[in-house]
């Protein structure tokens, strides 16, 4: 007769109940595989929110002082020292006259920066910026000077011709300027840029590193948050990151409890097994470490399935709700192990716990 | 006899109906909570937002273009046409007026203003605007500082309506203060720009109880009470405004609210006229207002909807994460509940029971324990629901409201006993299919 060998018994129990053990895995499976999807949407959160808040434009405002322009350089500094993944606009600024008379605002702005940070603007086809005339009227602007089809403005008594095809709406100023490109703007006009929008990725404390930052680089121009926008993001962020956390917990509890309860049920079912080793000469401490081995076993398997089906699931949510992908996080792993090996150990323990006291003739007896 | 064996299986069986009950209690709570929260986001989330001020803007149609750079407008003040205060009134009745949460009417004075201080012989040139600062309108208290909540006040928020003997209470920008040397208490004299005759003159009838940074052009400005204008030495006026911001709980824009609805057919104008997309406020506005143009501020309306779509995105998923989760987690337990429990159906098998009374019996009592357990779920998961929401969004200026969806009850009920008796059918069916002495004689 082959010796009976630990790792004998524990083959055995696993092949010999395969439904069982199948259950078993099916429900460590489960728990891992929801900490995995929460912690893994909950890791990129705040990074994916911040991205959202983009939308909102330039919250950075940097103006020249009154009458004067920025330096030429100014432009290339501050997307230097704001980082690669800020965006930035510069626009220039005239007052111009119609033929009417009328006098209307004239923005020079470098048209694919401009669409970039401002993603909220309505234009119905932007003008090819190299195109002669072109232009983007603001709707009330384009109201105001007639539709017709060419406009030409004076500044300074020297003319320009525009081709009033875009339109933009926006609801805010932009609504009365007409916009030109940079060039064909300081070509007209001798001006250059006096302010620059800035758009800095990340939460307030980022803006304000970048504003102390640009000050002490460029101490003559006047560096300004909007303010509403930079405490409005990390306001909502924070709460956000909060309700998620929120449900995050109450997720993993309630599956965490069913789980245990689960586990917990099918060892208490092998109550008689238990009796028989214990009739049969074994101590407390060998059964204990056999469920417990058992069990952790199983948590392993479930943890190793559950990073694949929890990752999944979080890339398939992430892809769904925010567009873009949320790569699977080795970084949660261990968090996911720890909590799936606490409840393996708890759904062992418990049960064996509670029949430490019974007798195994009774057990075995049916009692 | 029944009744009698589910009585008893309730009565004996403490243990194992408390496990199974506790997995369908926590499910429950988890998507009562979760289904509570992601249905009331989007007003929560909303009031958050109004941190990013008014989504639509009403202002003259006659007006000529605004000749502005850098906030500064540079048009002579008189010159434009202006909306009446009056009009505003019309607003209530528009049909979302409900879903109007701000109202900040304006008056530009310009720059052709004159302060003269105590103790100054020359006046100096100043901008000024005149706003309400906190004035009931129906149901609402609202004005400058509601709509602007990034506005810092260092002193206090000044009144809008003269007290009798008082001053006119105002607010100075922060770098006009500077500029001018005013601090929290002064007193001094305004006299507007011609043509803007409606702000009395008397002397030294301002005085200042706040200063304002405001981190735009308006800490250049002063701002001065529009309401306590109304009874002036001319008798009750009509005020003059330039513009008014409104804050609206809107519906994220979709294709169908960017349509024009003068060309749409007459049952899909009264669709798009019903939904409360900012297109169609601002719609109602135009039309209840003669001569007013009104716009969504789409930096502000756009973006909110884009960040209120995906938080909210957001929960639903998790919500079905949950609903997942928790269905998951109950119909492992209930199945496992059944599987113990297979010496019974042999003995009652054996005993001459039918399959059909014995399946009846289990059903029942699953049942039974999905209603009562799903029921108090319900009620933990709605409060657990207002706790956390009150707890995540508190010092919003909302009292922690209850969220009690009455809705919710039957659809989690209905859930809960829907993942129980699915949950328990094939440890059901796979005892009763079975032979009874083979149970029987296992479990000897």
């Amino acid at each position: 007769m082959a010796t009976l060998s630990l790792s004998g018994i524990l083959r055995r129990s696993l092949i010999h109940r395969r439904a069982r053990s199948i259950s078993a895995l099916i429900a460590m499976t489960v728990s891992a595989g929801v900490a995995t999807a929460l912690l893994t949407l909950y890791a990129d959160l705040d990074q994916k929110l911040h991205k959202e808040f983009r939308s909102f434009g330039a919250n950075v405002v940097l103006t020249a002082p009154a009458h004067t322009e920025l330096p030429p350089d100014a432009l290339a500094h501050v997307q230097q020292i704001a980082g690669p993944d800020a965006s930035a606009a510069e626009f220039a600024y005239a007052v111009a006259t119609t033929s009417t008379g009328t006098a209307v605002v004239v923005a020079g702005a470098d048209f694919t920066a401009a669409k970039k940070i401002n993603s909220w603007w309505q234009v119905d086809t932007w003008p090819a910026p190299a195109a002669p005339g072109a232009a983007l009227f603001g709707q009330r602007a384009a109201t105001a000077v007639g539709n017709a089809q060419t406009v030409t403005l004076k500044y300074a008594g020297n003319p320009i011709t525009l081709q009033n095809a875009s339109r933009l709406t926006t609801g805010g100023d932009e609504d009365s300027r007409i916009y030109v490109p940079l060039a064909a703007f300081t070509a007209w006009t001798g001006l250059s840029p006096s302010v620059i929008e800035l758009q800095v990725p990340g939460g307030a404390s980022r803006v304000e590193a970048t504003i102390a930052q640009l000050k002490q680089q460029l101490p003559e121009v006047q560096i300004q948050p909007v303010r509403q926008l930079v405490e409005g993001e990390s306001r909502i962020v924070d709460r956000t990151h909060a309700l998620m956390y929120g449900a995050v917990l109450l997720i993993a509890l309630t599956v965490a409890v069913s789980v245990l309860a689960t586990l917990s049920a099918s060892v208490l079912e092998r109550r008689r097994d238990f009796a028989l080793m214990k009739a049969l000469g074994g101590s407390q401490m060998q059964l204990m470490a056999m469920f417990l081995l058992e069990a952790l076993i199983l948590a392993l398997a479930g943890v190793a399935a559950g990073f694949l089906v929890g990752s999944t699931a979080a890339w398939i949510i992430s892809e769904g709700n925010f567009h873009t992908a949320t790569l699977p996080h080795i970084s949660v792993l261990p968090m996911v192990l720890l909590i799936n090996l606490v409840i393996a150990t708890l759904a062992a323990l418990l049960p064996l716990h509670v029949l430490r006291g019974l007798q195994p003739a009774a057990l075995l007896k049916g009692e | 006899m029944f009744f009698r064996l589910l009585m008893e299986s309730f009565l004996r069986q403490r243990r194992r109906k408390l496990l199974a009950g506790i997995a369908i209690l926590l499910g429950t709570t988890a998507v009562t909570a979760m289904l509570a929260l992601a249905t009331t986001i989007g007003d929560r989330i909303h009031k958050e937002l109004a941190v990013y001020g008014a989504n639509i803007i009403i202002y003259p149609k006659a007006d000529q273009l605004e000749v502005k750079v850098g906030g500064i407008d540079i048009k002579p003040a008189s010159s434009g046409s202006y909306l009446k205060e009056s009009d505003l009134e019309k607003i209530k009745g528009i049909f979302w007026a409900n879903n109007i949460t701000g109202v900040s009417p304006e008056l530009d004075l310009g720059s052709g203003g004159m302060i003269r201080q105590v103790g100054s012989t020359s006046p100096a040139p100043v901008s000024a605007i005149a706003v309400w600062f906190n004035v009931p309108f129906g149901q609402l208290s609202t004005g400058a500082i509601a709509l602007h909540p990034w506005w810092k006040i260092h002193g206090q928020v000044p009144l809008d309506y003269l007290e009798k003997f008082g001053y006119y209470q105002v607010l100075v920008g922060s770098r006009l203060a500077k500029q001018l040397n005013l601090s929290v208490g002064d007193r001094f004299s305004y006299t507007p720009p011609p043509g803007m005759n409606i702000l009395k003159t008397s002397d030294l009838s301002y005085q200042v109880v706040g200063v304002l940074s405001s981190g735009d052009q308006t800490e250049e400005k002063l701002v001065l009470p529009l309401k306590s204008q109304i009874y002036s030495d001319h008798g009750k006026l009509d005020l003059r405004l330039s513009r008014v911001e409104l804050t609206a709980r809107t519906k994220p824009e979709d294709a169908f609210a960017r349509k024009n609805p003068d060309t749409l057919s007459p049952r899909d104008h009264d669709r798009w006229y019903c939904s409360p997309y900012a297109n169609s406020i601002a719609y109602q506005i135009r039309e209840a207002i003669p001569g007013a143009q009104a716009e969504q501020v789409r930096r502000v309306e756009q973006s909110e909807g884009n960040v209120l779509k995906r938080i909210s995105g957001l929960m639903w998923l998790i919500s079905a994460a949950a609903l997942l989760a928790a269905g998951f987690a109950v119909s492992a337990a209930m199945a496992t509940a059944i599987l113990e429990r297979r010496g019974e159906i042999g003995l009652m098998r054996s005993l001459g029971a039918s399959k059909a009374a014995i399946a009846l019996l289990f059903y029942s009592e699953t049942g039974l324990l999905a209603i009562f357990a799903g029921t108090l779920g319900y009620l933990a998961g709605s409060g657990l629901a207002a706790w956390l929401g009150a707890r995540i969004f508190r010092g919003d200026g909302g009292s922690p409201e209850a969220i009690l969806i009455p809705v919710l009850l039957p659809v989690v009920v209905a859930l809960a006993l829907a993942v129980a008796i699915g949950g328990s059918t094939p440890s059901i069916r796979a005892a009763l299919r079975m032979n009874p002495s083979a149970i029987l004689r296992e479990d000897a």
